[in-house]
């Protein structure tokens, strides 16, 4: 048994360490402790809008400024609170020690200033954030507007998956000249406080300290959140995933209260009958398909689940499929653990699915899946299995096409990202594949290696909506007063 | 007492009518040795007819049972019986439905032709018709069904192990319901295949001695497998998003009908079922059996009706299953005794998939009877925990009855088992589960977690489903 862990509350530069209250350690889970909200809980909604103002006073190269200079401070080797939260989530987190601690590394390097304005330029202007930007000419004859983006009081319910939830919505927070209250999840309660407390330790009166808050509490529980949750300190939700958080936090909502949310989404991929036009192509196919199923343990929405192959269903097609099934699980356990390991913390309903469906050989075949190590399921028809939305652990089932078709019209709202061979098909279905409803379309290998635009994840922007877009509106006085007749 | 084990060893289905006390007077040794000798029997007479047997051996590479934990590896996953995939219920593809169960029955089905059936519920009429089986499905809280092969004989023979349980399990208290026959009262649907219902027709024939002693709250209804399965195949439907939107087959459209009539019809069922109750069997000794769950609802609705003490003294009551998810007030059984008027009450652990009960003593264990072989599995392992008293981990057991299909299962329940060193202070021998019994899936996710992978998963949408049809 280590220390429990303490995770503190931090609410507008102030920090509080008191640990009243534990949680957790079901199971020989891990527990921690956290102060007792309830004594808290009102000081944590900015109830003066006015306040907010301080924030108005920093130019968006200072805002920068500090935020790299946070960034130099998260440096993995020196700062304690990051280590503190990587050990925590070393035990809580389906990704690997060696998968995290790449994640957590790399922390610093996310507040890269080039980074940060393209990410604002791209998402919202940055000349929208600095000021009031023109709107050109309207329907109405010497009638102008110009129109600037305000940040907005908000609670973030994130998830606890991977760190770079909670350094978006640091980084977010701050660039939009928001105000957050960062709602903690328990399988990560730690990475979010990290930051804040390093830039509390940063400077506790810098603005931008002051308009981040962190605080952990039971998600459901009414006393606070009826608290929080209230027009009067609270303009907008962003919410993270999980669909039982997201549909609790609904009970609140109410006029004057925007929620933002990052839903639940499972990814796919495409793989065209070229991935068989000869050997060497077949081997990088498998290769890059292990890397969309297995990278980051499959524990984002990003990564490959169902596989859509088109080699054909007849015995020849199903050849092609087992052989695929079997490369691609070779190359699974390949991966550098870097990115993936086998999963510490097996799904035991999946397991029971797996071993059920195993003495089912008419119907599936099945590479691994004898421990944790991951597994390839292969279909021998063209549908997949019906645990298809509880695949995870690194397990992904191949499902034979006879034609591309079936794979478009599997894709649905809930298709995250959609990595497909080759580049020449991604080309033909993008569009398709948008009105079916994929947010994100890449090339095989790339769902959860690589992200360009983080941006609009979920094909919405979060960024856009966190922001409020004010309008101020100029007429000639003369002919406002002609129009009183 | 050995002529009594002897017989056991000779013929486990035998215990089906043997006297249920004794059951729990052996000694472990004698325990010990039934399961293995059982256990040894079982797979070498089941092996050869079961494919689905076989390639797990064969995966395990276990030839020959040397000791009780070899037996571990054989229990199938609870997954086994559900393992074809939903598309064959879709498709309406029961020839191939058909195959698949065939590999886990000794009894031959090959002659079976249903190419054309299409619908569960007549691929259920097709098998009792022109086989030995009379196969039982899992009501389907998960969406899938569970196909058990249970056959004919072995039904009757279990509902005779009930009626010996309820005789012999308190003693000097319990009616002999075989001998002397009983009313029945259920609260819930005369036909169908779900395990509720399935011994439904023997119980009126062997307890009631006549379709005029019972009461049904749907005498003339079918609980549908179809319907059960609805909501499970929409959401196999919905993970193929366009692909998946198939015209409901117009077989169902029809059933839809017949449900949505039913829930019409419903409120006037429960005014007559209660009117019922009051005028033939108020006062009476009667025979009850159904879920805690829909008991409790049943006396909620009587109580409102100010309906209290309905039944004589000597009723008896076969219950189990918890409260299947369901939000219950604290007093929930005294609300439920105190409708029915009687407090002699049977409960048991049990699964679908085996003729055998554990049934509760008046310490609040549930008694394993010697004739399953329960299994503490170690939930990250799979490998069996050594007997002995106190431990925890996952609940798998072998019954011995069952003598045509594998009547061993790996459960989703994390329980507590002992009985092994120290007898239960009721005085009954052998090993005993100490409650609560837990699903391991309702520990592994929630506990305010949160991941960004996943979909919603529509809660039981099937009947909303039919309510939109029909608008």
């Amino acid at each position: 048994m280590t220390d429990p862990f303490r995770v503190p509350l931090i609410i507008r530069g102030q920090i509080i360490d008191d640990a009243e209250v534990d949680y957790g350690g079901r199971r020989g889970g891990v527990s921690f402790s956290v102060p007792d909200i309830a004594k808290h809980v009102a000081r944590l909604p900015l109830r003066t809008p006015s306040a907010m103002a301080d924030l108005y006073a920093l130019s968006f190269d200072e805002i920068l400024d500090f935020l790299v200079a946070l960034g130099q401070r998260l440096d993995f080797g020196q700062n304690r609170h990051l280590q503190e939260a990587f050990r925590l989530s070393c035990q809580t987190s389906g990704l690997s020690e060696s998968i995290l601690r790449v994640h957590f590394q790399h922390i610093g390097a996310a507040f890269d200033r080039t980074e940060m304005r393209r990410m604002m330029e791209r998402s919202c202007g940055v000349d929208y954030l600095e000021g009031w930007v023109d709107q050109g000419v309207g329907r109405f004859p010497g009638l102008t507007a110009r129109t600037r983006a305000f940040g907005a009081r908000t609670v973030h319910v994130i998830a606890g998956n991977a760190p770079i939830v909670s350094i978006l919505t640091v980084i977010r927070n701050a660039l939009t000249r928001s105000d957050a209250i960062i709602k903690l999840p328990s399988n990560d309660p730690l990475t979010a406080a990290a930051l804040v407390r390093t830039m509390v330790e940063m400077d506790p009166d810098h603005p931008l300290s002051k308009h981040v808050s962190v605080a952990y509490w039971k998600g459901g529980d009414d006393q606070v959140e009826s608290a929080i949750y209230d027009p009067r300190g609270v303009e907008k939700i962003v919410a993270w995933g999980g669909f039982d958080s997201v549909k609790h936090i609904t009970r609140y909502l109410q006029p004057g209260i925007d929620l933002i949310t990052q839903d639940p989404k499972l990814s796919g991929t495409i793989i065209g009958r070229e991935a068989f036009a000869d050997e060497t192509t077949l081997v990088q196919v498998a290769r890059r398909l292990a890397l969309d199923i297995g990278a980051q343990n499959q524990e984002g929405c990003v990564s490959a689940r169902v596989i859509y192959v088109e080699c054909g269903t007849d015995e020849a097609g199903l050849e092609r499929a087992n052989r695929l099934g079997q490369m691609t699980f070779d190359a699974l356990l390949r991966l550098p653990d870097h990115l993936s390991t086998p999963h510490k913390a097996f799904d035991g309903a999946l397991k029971a699915e797996i071993d059920g469906i195993r003495l089912n050989d008419e119907d599936y075949r099945i590479f691994g899946g004898r421990t944790n190590e991951g597994a390839v399921i292969v279909s021998q028809e063209e549908y997949p299995v019906d645990f298809s939305r509880a695949l995870a652990c690194r397990v992904g089932n191949i499902v034979p096409i006879d034609s591309r078709e079936t794979a478009v019209s599997a894709v649905n709202a809930y298709t995250q990202t959609i990595g497909i061979f080759p580049e020449s098909l991604k080309d033909e279905l993008r569009d398709r594949l948008a009105f079916q409803g994929a947010q994100r379309i890449v090339s095989l290998g790339g769902a959860a290696t690589m992200q360009h635009n983080m941006e609009r994840q979920d094909a919405i922007e979060p960024v856009r909506r966190m922001l409020k877009w004010v309008t101020e509106e100029q007429a000639s006085g003369e002919m406002l007063a002609a129009l009183a007749g | 007492m050995s002529s009594y084990l002897d017989r056991l060893i000779a013929d486990p289905t035998s215990f089906h009518d043997a006297p249920y006390t004794q059951a729990f007077t052996l000694s472990r040794e004698e325990i010990d040795r039934l399961h293995l000798e059982g256990a040894r029997k079982r797979f070498a007479e089941l092996r050869p007819g079961l494919s689905v047997l076989d390639k797990l051996a064969r995966e395990q590479g276990i030839d020959a049972i040397k000791t009780i934990d070899d037996l571990a590896p054989l229990l199938f996953p609870h997954t086994v019986y559900k393992s074809y995939p939903i598309s064959y219920l879709e498709r309406s593809r029961f020839d191939k439905l058909t195959k698949w169960l065939a590999g886990l029955t000794t009894s031959d089905i090959s002659h079976v032709d249903a190419s054309g059936v299409e619908t569960i519920d007549d691929w259920i009429d097709l098998l009792d018709a022109e086989t030995d089986l009379t196969v039982q499905h899992t009501s389907g809280t998960t969406g899938k069904l569970s196909f058990v092969p249970r056959s004919k004989k072995q039904w009757r023979e279990t509902i005779v192990h009930s009626g010996v349980i309820i005789r012999d399990w308190w003693p000097d208290r319990g009616p002999d319901i075989v001998k002397d026959g009983m009313p029945i009262i259920i609260p819930g649907y005369r036909y169908g295949a779900a395990a509720m219902q399935r011994g439904n027709g023997i119980q009126v024939d062997l307890y009631a001695k006549g379709e005029e002693n019972t009461l049904f709250l749907y005498p003339n209804a079918r609980f549908s497998a179809d319907i059960a399965s609805l909501g499970g195949r929409l959401r196999a439907a919905e993970a193929r998003g366009e692909a998946g939107m198939v015209d409901i087959p117009p077989v169902l459209l029809e059933r839809r009908e017949a449900l949505l009539e039913l829930e019409r019809r419903r409120p006037d069922d429960l005014k007559h079922f209660f009117s019922e109750a009051q005028r033939r069997f108020g006062g009476r000794d009667v025979y009850v059996t159904a879920m805690w769950a829909i008991l409790y609802d049943w006396a909620e609705e009587g109580l409102k009706r100010g309906l209290k003490n309905v039944f004589g003294k000597g009723s008896v009551l076969l219950t189990g299953g918890g409260k299947k998810g369901k939000e219950l007030p604290d007093d929930w059984r005294e609300r439920v005794i105190e409708f029915l008027g009687f407090d002699t009450i049977y409960e048991m652990y049990a699964t679908s998939e085996q003729m055998g009960l554990s049934m509760m003593c008046e310490h609040g264990h549930y008694h394993v009877p010697p004739i399953q072989i329960p299994f503490l599995l170690d939930p990250a392992t799979g490998k069996p925990l050594p007997r002995k008293d106190g431990l925890t981990g996952r609940y798998a057991s072998f019954d011995l009855m069952p003598n045509s299909y594998w009547a061993g299962l790996v459960t989703g329940d994390e329980i507590t088992l002992a009985g092994w060193e120290k007898p239960c202070a009721c005085g009954r021998t052998g090993p005993y589960v100490i409650p609560p019994v837990r699903r391991y899936s309702e520990q592994e996710g929630g506990d305010d977690r949160i991941v960004c992978a996943g979909a919603p998963e529509a809660h039981d949408r099937a009947l909303e489903f039919l309510a939109e049809l029909s608008m």
